[in-house]
């Protein structure tokens, strides 16, 4: 490993598990898993470090030597791309169809419009608008492995990369053992299936109001758990509360959304999606989760 | 009659030719092609085993794989 | 703001399967070059090998009527390297014993057959009570090339199938494959066996190319395979429709040699549906007969048998199958249906139709019922018996292998997946051949008598399979 790995990994032991936390994609991760060897969990952690980090520099927009980076900084000729960052567009792709647009990945540029610091000072409507021929994934040229983007658009794999790595990671790491193991990188996570003896993994959720104690305890099985929605990144104004998911449709933020909503699925990535897609619906991110038939914890 | 036969035979190659456009699903929709009883031959030694039993009581063997059995059991 | 009006459930059903698939296609890729990662200390097999597998099975046959039964334990090891190189290897080992017809034809008296003795070292016993054979002194016979003095006689009942009894024997095989990618081709291979009994001896050797095209969808195989068989009976070669007897026999041994092609299509048609298609070819050339095998020659009037003739089959053998396998998703069951037909130079053709049903149960469990029907027309050569008043013919066989019949097979497999990496099965099969008892050719007494000489067996089937690094 290079020096510049970041912070190095801790491993504790808390009752009947080894804990391995380590900092990746500006966020606090650990994976848990349930076993009394020392050894094994310092290579698990070792191994989920490893995925992380891999899937942060690879992804990361903040690195111009990243897949990410080399393709905002490509210029008319486009680039070709390889075969997993392929797969991701090919799948962004198809969640912007489904979704009738409302993810997009080529939406990161409003953020030079937008600045969520809980006050009340909404953006100048007309650097949104002279932000918006940059944003709309219909204007991405993608033939497989070919990709261009009009001179000034980004791609951002930001509310794709955390749930990927989780789902990357857990499969790594359940090559290597069969130990009950849970997997949380901020608050996105995935568990192998339920403890021994069948008992399940108890998950907190973080309370909006007061930031570090629980609002509820789940008891999961299987499967994976996603947030999205952050208490401290809105603004408020005249009552109504802009939450920081935008509808690049429009370039404004969705109104009143919820200040989070934590979906179950089977996967990481479908978890994640799902509550992007929920917290789009704004006021009626409630009635959409009824209708599709989706478990999930609604915090308004 | 010789001009009939191109057009049929470019019928038949060109859906295959045009390499600009994909067949069959997109990667992202092949899940279901992930589990291992959707492999062909997902059991290869019971495989082997049964084509061995019935190449010693039938006349004709082979068809995933190579006739013949390897045995004198025919 | 509203999604488009859709079933309920929709949205969700597509971003779950758009999300398992992105995974598949990652993990399926990522594996790769997270073994390569991992593999970087150790270039070759060893510690940082990316996956093995080892399956253990058990195999036991057992027909109807104190026929043929045998024992099969079979080791097989497959080894996954990093970049998608692959070794396999193979053992199988098997023990057959119990009672095979020997071509002739039941009679209304009982009949005697002789054969050579069995050579020194052979694990069969000759007495009166094991195999149901005698030792006899047999009387000499002018002009024949190392004259045995001694033979092996055993009598079949009235009205019985004649079979022998004293049938025994040991196998052992081995089998090796090495695959991996090739610059610009998905997969290059090649492998070979060797399988050595008693009085038989075959080598194998194959090679293959694949190249997968079109995201994945398709997969367009050749693959070549030849093999050497040699036939070293007990009691030597025998001249073909010569008559039954005792005699040492010379040569010792004949070959066979065959080669042949296998093409192939794989297609993924659909997210839930998965086909393939195989035209195989196939020559064998050379010693074709089973040596122990005679055809009865009986009486034009009364239809009792006077004498056996050793049988005789051609020399050269051309086939061709058409395979076309599928494989279904019906979430969670899984069906396979598949059909071959077959034909050969010896005017044999097949049909064969199977199905399955894979049907898990809960997360760790599953069944799978399956059936298995096949028909077979006789080949050319083929006869029940000969007529003692006409010509003999260039080939004659009364192998019921070679002959018309149907067979059915019903089966049942369950497996329970210990961990993520290890699974257990047990199958049952139970296999029924019908053919025709009475055919309108018997004559005399034959016409009595159930000449169809092929039988049901059932079959367990035990293995174990573990995933390990």
């Amino acid at each position: 490993m290079s020096e510049d790995e970041g912070p190095a990994l801790r491993i504790t032991k808390i009752g009947e598990d080894y804990h391995a936390a380590f900092a990746a994609m500006a966020t606090p991760c650990e994976i848990r898993v349930q076993t009394a060897d020392g050894a094994l969990a310092e290579r698990l952690g070792q191994l989920a470090q490893q995925e992380a980090l891999r899937v942060e520099h690879k992804f990361s927009r903040y690195r111009s030597d990243s897949v990410v980076g080399r393709i905002n900084a490509s210029g008319k000729g486009g680039l070709l791309v390889d075969a997993e960052t392929g797969d991701l567009l090919d799948f962004a792709q198809e969640c912007h169809k489904t979704s009738d647009g409302l993810f997009d990945i080529t939406s990161g540029v409003l953020r030079r419009a937008w600045h969520f610091d809980g006050s009340d000072r909404l953006p100048d409507p007309n650097r949104i608008t002279s932000l918006m021929p940059l944003v709309g994934w219909r204007k991405v040229s993608w033939k497989r492995p070919h990709l261009r983007l009009l001179p000034g658009m980004e791609i951002d794999f930001g509310g794709l990369a955390k749930e990927y790595a989780v789902d990357l990671t857990l499969h790594r790491l359940m090559a290597v053992t069969t130990q009950p193991l849970l997997v949380n990188f901020g608050g996105d996570l995935r568990v192998s299936g339920p403890r021994s003896g069948g008992t399940p993994w108890h998950v907190a959720i973080e309370s909006v109001q007061m930031p570090g104690t629980a609002s509820g305890i789940l008891q999961l099985s299987s499967g994976a758990l996603a947030t999205s929605g952050d208490a401290r990144r809105f603004l408020l104004h005249d009552g109504i509360r802009y939450g920081h998911i935008l509808d690049p449709r429009t370039g404004w933020s969705v109104k009143n959304p919820p200040s989070s909503v934590t979906v179950a699925a089977e996967t990481c990535v479908e978890a994640g999606l799902t509550a992007t897609l929920a917290m789009l619906q704004g006021a009626d991110t409630e009635e959409f989760l009824k209708r599709e038939i989706i478990r999930a914890w609604v915090i308004r | 009659m010789r001009r009939t036969l191109i057009l049929l035979t470019l019928a038949v190659v060109m859906p295959f030719a045009c390499a600009c456009s994909e067949i069959g699903p997109r990667p992202w929709e092949k899940d279901l092609m992930a589990r291992s009883e959707m492999q062909m031959n997902s059991y290869p030694v019971l495989g082997a085993a049964e084509d061995h039993i019935y190449f010693s009581r039938e006349a004709s063997s082979g068809g995933r794989g190579f006739a013949g059995g390897g045995c004198g059991c025919n | 703001m509203q999604l488009k009006e859709r079933q309920a459930g929709d949205v969700r059903k597509r971003i779950a399967r758009l999300s398992a698939g992105l995974l598949a296609a990652s993990l399926a890729g990522h594996s790769k070059s997270a073994a390569a990662q991992y593999d970087s200390e150790n270039n070759n097999f060893g510690p940082g090998i990316a996956y093995s597998q080892l399956d253990a099975a058990l195999l036991v046959y057992q027909e109807a009527g104190g026929r043929v039964s045998a024992t099969e334990p079979t080791l097989d090891l497959s080894v996954h390297g990093a970049d998608g190189r692959q070794l396999s290897l193979g053992f199988v080992a098997d023990a057959v014993s119990g009672a095979t017809p020997n071509g002739a034809v039941p009679s209304n008296i009982p009949q005697n057959f002789l054969t050579p003795l069995r050579a020194k070292g052979s694990t069969a016993t000759v007495t009166g009570a094991s195999g149901g054979s005698t030792i006899i002194q047999l009387p000499p016979t002018p002009g024949q090339i190392a004259q045995a003095a001694l033979g092996r006689q055993y009598t079949v009942p009235a009205n019985t199938l004649p079979v022998d009894k004293g049938f025994r024997d040991h196998r052992g095989a081995f089998n090796f494959g090495w695959a991996q990618p090739l610059g610009g081709i998905s997969e290059v291979g090649f492998g070979g066996s060797y399988s050595r009994e008693s009085d038989y001896q075959a080598v194998t050797s194959n090679a293959h190319i694949s190249q997968n095209l079109n995201s994945d969808n398709t997969t367009l195989s050749l693959s070549i395979n030849g093999e050497f068989d040699s036939s070293f009976p007990f009691g030597g070669i025998p001249v073909p429709l010569s008559v039954m007897n005792a005699q040492w026999k010379s040569p010792t041994s004949r070959n066979k040699t065959q080669l042949g092609f296998v093409a192939g299509w794989t297609e993924v048609m659909s997210r839930w549906w998965l086909m393939q298609l195989n035209y195989a070819f196939d020559r064998q050339s050379g010693y074709q007969n089973d040596p122990y095998r005679v055809i009865s020659v009986v009486d034009p009037g009364s239809g009792e048998p006077i004498s056996s003739l050793y049988e005789n089959r051609p020399l050269h053998r051309q086939g061709q199958s058409l395979f076309w396998d599928n494989k279904v998703d019906l979430n969670p069951a899984v069906t396979e249906f598949s059909f071959r037909y077959y034909t050969d130079s010896w005017n044999i053709t097949s049909k064969t139709a199977e199905i399955s049903e894979h049907v898990p149960l809960g997360n760790s469990f599953y069944v799978e019922p399956s059936g298995r029907w096949y028909q077979q027309s006789a080949a050319s050569f083929f006869r029940y018996f000969l007529v003692g008043s006409q010509a003999l013919p260039q080939y004659a066989s009364s192998d019921m292998r070679l002959g018309a019949f149907t067979g059915l097979t019903y089966g049942a497999k369950i497996g329970y997946h210990i961990n993520g990496r290890s699974e257990f099965y047990l199958k049952g099969e139970y296999y029924e051949q019908m053919g025709n008892r009475h055919p309108a050719s018997a004559i005399g007494q034959l016409r009595q008598q159930d000449l169809f000489s092929g039988t049901n067996a059932a079959v367990i089937f035990a293995g174990y399979s573990w995933d390990f690094h």
